[in-house]
């Protein structure tokens, strides 16, 4: 029989539901399950089954942000309804930052609205009774790739390798600054000079946050064409337990020097390092790409 | 007389809503149109830096992000232009702008076709044709998804409109891709969705003709003339449009007379029952959306249509699908004509205001979104959005029921109503943002 699937939605805008959608391998994945319910895809069951707590669950994917009362479908809390097919499922996925860490909703009303497993980086009350089956997919959207890469490992019974956050680290070991096509400028410390040119790194100025988010957004493209990186948008550390934080389009600086260093580099090497690149003008870097040797 | 009160969960409208239907000796007589969860996007911006809007306002709904990101932008725009710094895009940034935006309302058409009408509709005249309309769904909108994330990096969610611009500096080793799969879109709306030449498809002008059309859309046309729905479904035959663009220009149709609109007569409401808010124009609803767009614009078959099934179902449907065939024939042009010489963005890294307000429309899938932006020493204070749903979902007043409302008003069964409801691409996220 097919591992059963059920798609459940709590306070989201359904982003996630679109990213999957993009899946351009999307129907050769769900072959392997049964969509027991989904939010926009055909499934076996209807939304008003799934609110009368019936419905057989193996896998639940959440989506959204979640909140203990105050939310109600069909008369029911939606809080229940996320906790009945928990304690179904062999496998919990939490499909994006807000189901994962609270995300952006969570900002409505901090105390009350959370991740279901975290609040931020925090374990919740519910943590150990989900966390043995519980997979992390934050992003905001998450990738649909990373979706598939979870679904795909679970129905080949293959054990997922995940972190202290319960995230994949096939995909979340990277940051979003590995494959960036601005990374020569990053190492020679050349930030860019306006939005809206492919030259330039826009660790410096613009507030990307790249070197220290963790995410494959560079190695595994978004739409399999581009990221924000790669389209002169900075990275706002969307996979992180902290997203949104606020002046998104400005770095933060200490003396000049970017606030929060690379994922795992000391400030001293850091430093040093700038110290040096700093130190030499490389005329290719001044100039637009496609001139140099013209 | 027996009135009778019935209550139905709807799903599958970017989230659910609940409908309290009265019918009265067997006709539905009024509908209340409730939504669950009021996330607040207004209030988590207050505070905030300018500029993160054009970050947080995309969460506000996953399928129309786009269309918040573009909106949001302009409003930072029409304030620093209030404020005395008028800000010109350079028309390579324009385009650009205008052919991501275009992509995203194509996504949005076809999905609601495949995914909502099509089988919604063979469920409501109890027909299996077994077909997978969902993978059509997603064929279509990953591949013109694609060709926006070329240019804003991705898609849902991006970020890449800023005050001034954009922040991509496409190659043509970009537009080429993304041309090839504007080129293979408008092979499958020839192919599959209407059986017809684009070329051909856009000289429809009369009623008479639409029997030329074939396909998925042909398909939909026999089904909901067999079922005779080309006359249920009307509402008030008020239109009105605030956006600017390639499908209408702002104004307002009263029974076909179209004049000039202004966002100041606009106001928003609380409404008892339900966590979305009412809009009206002047104390009058209108009716959002491609509908509004046809009638607004004198879209030849939209407006021939009109003239013999008024602002039926049929109509509203009609003028949603055919919007797809014009936003694919603009697409095509805004790349052959994209001057990748001008600059992306013309504002100054650190040229930014600390002190305004703005308001910017765009006219998204579902009809004129509007975000107005109050900043003061470059913090937001308020910030208000409108969105299209709202509209076409007001509760009404006294003497004027809702335009979603007054149409399924008189339909004789649930499933007739609910389906009535569908035509106008119902989300709910965007009406409890």
């Amino acid at each position: 029989m097919k591992p059963r699937l059920l798609w459940l939605q709590a306070i989201t805008c359904n982003g996630n539901t679109h990213s999957f959608l993009n899946h351009p391998d999307l129907f050769s994945i769900l072959s392997h399950f049964e969509i027991v319910h989904h939010p926009a895809l055909d499934g076996s069951y209807s939304m008003e089954d799934v609110i009368k707590g019936s419905v057989p669950c193996d896998i639940l994917i959440l989506e959204g942000s979640f909140i203990k009362e105050g939310f109600l479908k069909g008369g029911v809390e939606v809080s229940k309804l996320i906790q009945t097919y928990a304690n179904k499922a062999k496998h919990i996925i939490s499909a994006g930052t807000c189901a994962t860490f609270g995300g952006i909703f969570k900002q409505k009303d901090p105390d009350k609205i959370s991740g279901f497993c975290f609040d931020l980086e925090e374990k919740t009350s519910r943590y150990e009774s989900y966390a043995s089956k519980l997979i992390s997919l934050p992003g905001c959207p998450m990738h649909p790739r990373w979706m598939s890469y979870v679904l795909l490992m679970i129905a080949k019974n293959k054990v997922i390798d995940i972190d202290n956050l319960h995230r994949p680290v096939e995909l979340y070991g990277y940051t979003v600054h590995t494959g960036c096509t601005r990374n020569e400028y990053f190492e020679w410390k050349i930030d860019t000079k306006n939005f809206g040119l492919k030259e330039g790194c826009l660790f410096y100025e613009q507030g990307c946050q790249g070197p220290y988010t963790r995410g494959s957004c560079n190695k595994i493209l978004w739409n399999d064409v581009s990221s924000k990186t790669r389209s002169g948008t900075p990275c706002f550390g969307c996979t992180e337990p902290q997203f949104p934080q606020s002046s998104l389009y400005t770095t933060k600086t200490n003396m000049g020097i970017p606030a929060k260093m690379p994922l795992g580099v000391p400030r001293r090497a850091y430093l040093t390092l700038t110290g040096v690149v700093k130190s030499f003008k490389i005329k290719r870097f001044t100039e637009r790409l496609m001139d140099y040797d013209k | 007389m027996k009135k009778l009160h019935i209550k139905q969960l709807i799903e599958k409208i970017e989230g659910e809503a609940e409908l309290d239907f009265t019918f009265n000796d067997g006709l539905i007589e009024d509908v209340k149109i409730n939504f669950g969860f009021y996330r607040g996007i207004e209030e988590i911006l207050r505070g905030k830096d300018a500029r993160d809007a054009l970050v947080i306002t995309p969460r506000v709904c996953g399928i129309c992000n786009h269309a918040h990101l573009l909106t949001a932008v302009r409003a930072i725009e029409d304030g620093y232009t209030n404020a005395g710094m008028p800000v010109t895009l350079s028309s390579k940034a324009n385009d650009i702008r205008e052919f991501t935006l275009a992509c995203e309302l194509i996504q949005n058409h076809v999905k609601w076709l495949y995914m909502t009408i099509l089988p919604q509709l063979e469920k409501y005249v109890q027909l299996e044709s077994g077909e997978n309309y969902a993978i059509k769904a997603t064929y279509l909108s990953s591949i013109i998804t694609k060709a926006l994330a070329i240019f804003s990096g991705q898609w849902p969610h991006s970020s890449y409109a800023v005050p001034g611009g954009v922040t991509c500096d496409p190659t043509y080793l970009d537009v080429m891709q993304a041309q090839s799969l504007v080129d293979e879109s408008i092979k499958f709306f020839e192919q599959v969705m209407v059986g017809l030449d684009l070329e051909n498809y856009l000289e429809i002008e009369s009623v008479s003709s639409l029997h030329k059309i074939e396909g998925d859309f042909g398909t939909l046309l026999h089904l909901m003339g067999n079922a005779n729905m080309a006359e249920i479904g009307q509402s008030h035959d008020r239109f009105i449009v605030f956006g600017n663009c390639i499908l209408s220009k702002p104004g307002k149709s009263i029974v076909t007379n179209v004049s000039n609109v202004d966002t100041k007569y606009v106001k928003e409401s609380e409404q008892v029952g339900t966590v979305s808010k009412a809009v009206m124009y002047k104390d009058r609803l209108y009716e959002v959306g491609p509908l509004a767009r046809g009638m607004v614009a004198k879209t030849p078959i939209v407006k021939n249509l009109h003239k013999r099934y008024k602002d039926s179902l049929l109509t509203r449907v009609f003028a949603r699908i055919h919007e797809v065939a014009q936003l694919l024939d603009y697409s095509k042009k805004l790349l052959n004509n994209l001057e990748l010489d001008e600059p992306s963005c013309t504002l100054d890294l650190h040229t930014q205001l600390g002190d305004f307000e703005g308001t910017g429309v765009v006219e998204a899938a579902r009809g004129s979104l509007i975000h107005t932006t109050t900043v003061k020493e470059g913090r937001i204070v308020n910030y208000e959005i409108i969105t299209p749903t709202q509209w076409n979902l007001s509760h009404g007043t006294k003497g004027q029921q809702g335009i979603a409302i007054e149409a399924m008003v008189g339909a004789k069964t649930i499933e007739e109503a609910t389906f009535i409801f569908r035509t106008f691409d119902v989300c709910s996220v965007c009406t409890t943002q």
